[in-house]
């Protein structure tokens, strides 16, 4: 089994600069990275009025979904999710083998720009990613403090 | 594949409750909700992507921000799978990346050629993600328990808790709350321990 993946200063840095050169580049809302098993990773723009982290769980099975679908009319170039909204649109690329980038963006937007720029975003996010899992593939981190016998630092009931 | 973000000072983990269809999954995710103590803000909100009849057609998701380990904030993503036989490749998208398994048995007697199905059909699912199940934290809830036509716990051990290293196993009433939180705390802490033997073991 691999280590954990971890990310850095460095890493967050650079996917953060990554995701608001395009967000200058597009006008784009909100930019979110996420990792296809759900977890959001990065985000940048006007997050706060979504819930990011239910956006991200859903984004990912959407495409997961999507592309399984492809697959079964034997389409295997696929690498993108677009849905087109009356107020708001998202767009979702495959950046690599671990990573999706997800781009909500104004309906009076078109998504050819969204998809020009983020060409070479998601570019810049694979390789910073790519640094991130080959800095210390052996590494992990230590929790070797935490009591994990102790239950009352777990999920506690409401009595 | 647990996330630890050294930046943000996050920990992210993904736990998946699967098992035979109506066997009390978003059950389980539904009485946490319901009835978990967290800070405010802590607990998101549970997502059911369900037909009009309320069975589970794509996935449940509940994200709970649980404690602070080492200055780390420790997020859990709880998933359902659908249990209905037909929907074995939903199961196989919501299992990427899982860190741990809480498989909810149906304790009725009739029910046991499911389990055991659902238990296999699990095993090649995480196979088809190049995961071996052994590798896998997890462990078994025997739910429905308050049904009068539940099997022996020792019958169900030995249906489902049958390899070499026997998995903690529970009884649980999922809809009255019993059994839910200890089969979360398990897995939680299962998963915790993995992650430091992970930490602690020495790297090539």
């Amino acid at each position: 089994m691999a280590t954990l993946p971890q990310l850095i200063e460095e890493d967050t840095r650079r996917l953060d600069d990554a995701l608001r050169e395009f967000i200058g580049q597009t006008d784009a809302t909100a930019a979110l990275i996420i990792d296809k098993g759900g977890f959001l990773i990065a985000h940048q723009g006007d997050a706060s009025q979504f819930d990011v982290t239910t956006i991200g769980a859903l984004a990912s099975g959407a495409f997961m979904a999507n592309q399984t679908i492809a697959g079964l009319v034997n389409e295997t170039n696929f690498n993108s999710v677009y849905q087109q909204g009356e107020k708001s649109s998202m767009l979702v690329v495959n950046i690599d083998e671990h990573c999706l980038l997800i781009v909500i963006f104004s309906a009076s937007i078109g998504v050819g720009i969204m998809r020009y720029f983020a060409s070479g975003t998601i570019r810049k996010i694979a390789a910073q990613m790519a640094v991130a899992r080959n800095r210390n593939p052996g590494g992990g981190y230590d929790l070797s403090v935490l009591n994990i016998a102790d239950s009352e630092s777990l999920f506690r009931k409401k009595e | 594949m647990a996330i630890i973000n050294q930046s943000t000072k996050e920990l992210q983990v993904k736990i998946v409750y699967y098992g035979p269809a109506m066997g009390g999954k978003t059950t389980n995710l539904v009485q946490v909700h319901d009835h978990v103590q967290t800070q405010a803000g802590n607990k998101g909100k549970l997502v059911s992507l369900a037909t009009s009849s309320d069975r589970t057609l794509f996935f449940d998701f509940l994200p709970i921000e649980a404690m602070t380990i080492k200055g780390f904030k420790t997020k859990f993503q709880l998933y359902t799978v659908p249990g209905q036989v037909i929907y074995n490749t939903t199961r196989q998208l919501v299992l990427r990346g899982v860190d741990g398994i809480v498989f909810v048995a149906d304790s009725q007697y009739e029910k046991m050629p499911e389990n055991v199905e659902s238990f296999q059909n699990l095993v090649d699912n995480l196979a088809s993600l190049k995961l071996n199940i052994a590798d896998i934290p997890y462990i078994l809830q025997y739910n429905k328990r308050d049904l009068p036509n539940a099997a022996p716990v020792e019958y169900m051990e030995y249906l489902l808790n049958n390899s070499e290293v026997q998995v903690p196993s529970f009884t649980a009433t999922a809809h009255k709350c019993e059994g839910v939180f200890e089969s979360l705390n398990m897995i939680t802490r299962l998963l915790l321990q993995k992650f430091i033997n992970q930490s602690t073991a020495p790297h090539a």
